[in-house]
């Protein structure tokens, strides 16, 4: 009887978790305007699909073998990607308003880049610090 | 911004020698002078191997500008935590127990040939780039902290505090373990300095020479067969990358 | 004569309910330990850039060392064919697995990374021991559970023999393998040794065995195993091998070091230097972890008294868990002669004696393990007949 019980609570517990709609990045709209160039490096549906793949292999190919090549590098696209808002602060990373998290936060699809790399362009703020201490 | 154009101008610079290079000088240093500045979408070439040539003899003990210009570099915070904050290069201040005389000199990860962080680190994450530079893939560390168990040196820090602000060129994260990275992003850049040393000569000392040790025209090729230099621990036949003068 | 034996699971009832609670509280801190440290970074433990495996790999290592110590019941009855052991054999199994998935629990929970555990899982380099330890303790979990399906299957019985012959051979290989994530490290003068792979094989038997007493004596007098005559005599003398061969190694490693005169500094520091590594030396480790037990289990005063012999084995555990700081800490806290024959100074700690306290989130991970372990042993205990019925002379005999 009560193997009964267990083998439902485990059925039950499987279907939850693996019952979740796949969320794609075709299933999320966002407008971001970009605002320096006027495309990416690859056509969208393409970047939707695969960004992860080109910058794992770019990952790969910078630390082990030195390519900085820039077309696939994470720098690229958070400079052209991350703009700041009116008040020429940057988005966190942690809102939604982050090109990447915008998606990431909503497929709930945790991204790992950001745990070690700049999630804004060059710290632009930091210079005209120095700048204005100058 | 100003900070920027420059670091841009120099670049520059330097491509524009290289293609002069190219054209001008003899085939021989044509090939060296293409490895050193090879461009970006090259890899790392075995045929060359950085190290760096230490000065004991100009490195004085109250100055630390190399630890001040590598933190500054690679954006490496102080928390205030002394024996959790991260250290790449440290100034190490010696007593010869014998004769009493003082020696000053900086102390990083010494980019061994046979490095034994290398052959501990369980998922390869620490690994010797084809250009001799010891790194750590920040993309498979685990944070497991037997390289550092391993280093004869202590090299190696582990990080141990959330960071934010990091520089685009210096990716570095809580959990993660990292070390002297022989300012790898210059190099492939082609700048092929390092900020220690372009500091320590900005301040009037000479103490650290960083070139190509496969190259016999290089400076530090030159200035190693004629003064010849120490291998620090080189009981442990590790062949490091890092020489020292003057101890 | 083959049918004596008979085994029995428990009943959920009361007397589980104890153990089951401490799991509950102990895993619960473990938990709040493990995301504090993820979420905040590894400041908050006393490890740091010097001390850079703490109490949580003492834990680990105790755990791992322990599980395959504990083994070696099972591979007395079906290896060297004493049967005396052989209705305590499904238990070592368990005790086995649970041990070792406990301390591999720590180790993993203590990463900086635990959520790369999947990178570890896949990608290695196979010139680290430690990349080699992954599959001697993955493939150990693996051959235990078949151990275990050969000695519950009657039809399998037959092969109990061979694998547990196998399952030896693996211990012995883990263990050294243990051994040899300290054994290898040239660069520190208390590792640098490779009689550090036999004293991790004597500690591991010393320490399992001591686990297994206090495994006995629990169901003994929880579930009312009758033991008599034979098999306390029997864990008895086991005790007192063990205790000499730990001892024994324990002698002749500092006696390596004290020879190469490069190690006098570090034999030193920890032997005579009157600080926290050498009270911990011969207070906790020799006198409560190796003579006070010798003398209790050898005594002829204490003929038949099971409260002695646990008690023994209480001060094993104890001294073992004191002796592994020591190894562990103290050859880490010792500083590295980069310059030999220079006076060293630096803000990394150079030249001088690293502080390590440890604070008492890696004492929830390290607890965390042997709540796993326990956890692992009450649903082993309750779900299959791992307890033999009784322990009396006559079975064991027959």
């Amino acid at each position: 009887m009560y193997k009964k019980l267990y083998i439902k609570i485990l059925l039950t517990f499987l279907l939850v978790f693996f019952s979740g709609t796949s969320i794609t990045h075709e299933n999320i709209s966002h407008n971001i305007d970009i605002a320096s160039g006027d495309k990416c490096v690859e056509p969208t549906d393409i970047m939707r699909a695969q960004h992860h793949i080109f910058l794992n292999k770019q990952s790969h190919d910078t630390v082990v073998d030195g390519i900085r090549t820039k077309k696939y590098s994470l720098n690229n696209c958070i400079n052209c990607h991350i703009q700041p808002s009116a008040d020429g602060t940057y988005p966190s990373v942690k809102s939604e308003e982050h090109f990447c998290s915008g998606c990431h936060i909503k497929a709930a699809a945790q991204v790992e880049c950001f745990d070690c790399h700049a999630s804004k362009p060059f710290n632009n703020e930091k210079i005209e610090e120095e700048i204005s201490k100058k | 911004m100003k900070k920027y154009e420059i670091k841009l101008d120099r670049r520059n610079f330097l491509k524009n020698s290289v293609s002069v290079g190219l054209v001008t000088i003899a085939p021989g240093v044509f090939l060296q002078e293409i490895a050193h500045g090879r461009s970006l979408d090259e890899p790392a070439s075995d045929k060359i191997r950085w190290g760096m040539l230490i000065d004991t003899n100009q490195c004085t003990e109250d100055c630390d500008a190399c630890v001040t210009a590598c933190n500054e570099e690679h954006g490496i915070e102080d928390f205030g935590r002394p024996t959790t904050d991260t250290q790449w290069i440290r100034k190490l201040n010696l007593t010869n127990e014998f004769t009493g005389k003082k020696y000053s000199l900086p102390m990083m990860c010494q980019h061994c040939e046979n490095p034994p962080c290398v052959d501990v680190c369980p998922t390869g994450a620490s690994f010797k780039r084809a250009d001799g530079i010891v790194l750590v893939n920040k993309h498979t560390c685990i944070g497991c902290r037997y390289c550092m168990m391993s280093c004869p040196y202590k090299a190696r820090s582990f990080v141990h505090e959330n960071l934010e602000n990091q520089l685009p060129h210096a990716p570095r994260g809580k959990g993660c373990v990292e070390s002297c990275n022989l300012c790898v992003h210059k190099i492939d850049n082609g700048e092929n300095n390092t900020a220690c040393a372009e500091a320590c000569v900005k301040d009037g000392h000479q103490a650290i020479l960083f070139g190509d040790l496969n190259d016999p025209k290089s400076e530090i090729s030159k200035q190693l067969s004629e003064f010849g230099a120490k291998e620090i621990r080189s009981d442990l036949g590790l062949n490091t990358a890092v020489r020292y003068r003057g101890i | 004569m083959k049918n004596l034996i008979r085994y029995k699971s428990i009943e959920l009832d009361r007397k589980v309910f104890y153990p089951i609670s401490i799991v509950f509280i102990l895993l619960s801190m473990c938990f709040y330990a493990f995301v504090t440290l993820e979420h905040e970074g590894h400041w908050l433990t006393g490890m740091n850039n010097q001390i850079v495996w703490g109490i949580p790999h003492v834990f680990a290592i105790f755990l791992i060392v322990a599980a395959s110590g504990i083994l070696n019941i099972a591979s007395i009855s079906s290896v060297f064919g004493v049967s005396i052991y052989k209705p305590l054999s499904r238990l070592s199994g368990l005790l086995a697995i649970g041990l070792l998935v406990g301390g591999l629990m720590v180790l993993v929970l203590d990463l900086g990374r635990p959520d790369r555990l999947i990178v570890a899982m896949t990608t290695f380099n196979f010139k680290s021991i430690f990349a080699w330890n992954i599959f001697l303790y993955t493939g150990f979990l693996f051959i235990v559970v078949i151990y275990l399906w050969m000695m519950f299957e009657g039809r399998y019985n037959k092969f109990v023999q061979q694998v547990g012959m196998f399952a030896y051979a693996w211990r012995i290989i883990l263990t050294t393998g243990t051994g040899s994530i300290f054994g290898f490290l040239v660069a520190k003068e208390a590792y640098d040794s490779a009689i550090l792979a036999p004293l991790f094989i004597a500690m591991s038997l010393l320490f399992g065995t001591a686990i297994f007493i206090q495994a006995i004596y629990y169901i003994k007098t929880t579930f009312d195993v009758n033991t008599e005559e034979i098999i306390f005599k029997r864990l008895k003398k086991l005790m007192l091998y063990f205790i000499l061969a730990v001892f024994y190694f324990t002698i002749l490693y500092h006696l390596t070091n004290l020879y190469a005169t490069t190690h006098h500094d570090y034999e030193f520091f920890l032997l005579f230097e009157g600080n926290i590594y050498t009270y911990l030396f011969w207070i906790g480790q020799i006198l409560i972890g190796t003579l006070l037990p010798l003398y209790l289990v050898s005594s002829k005063k204490f003929y038949n008294c099971w409260n002695t012999l646990l008690l023994s084995s209480l001060l094993v555990i104890i001294g073992g868990f004191v002796q592994l700081y020591v190894i562990i800490i103290s050859g880490q806290a010792f500083p590295l002669d980069i310059f030999p024959g220079y006076i060293e100074s630096s803000s990394f700690g150079d030249g001088e004696v690293a502080k390590y306290i440890p604070s008492i989130y890696e004492f929830m991970l390290g607890f965390g393990g042997i709540a796993i372990a326990l956890a692992i042993f009450v649903l082993g205990i309750l779900s299959l007949e791992f307890i033999p019925d009784s322990l009396d002379d006559e079975r064991l005999q027959s």
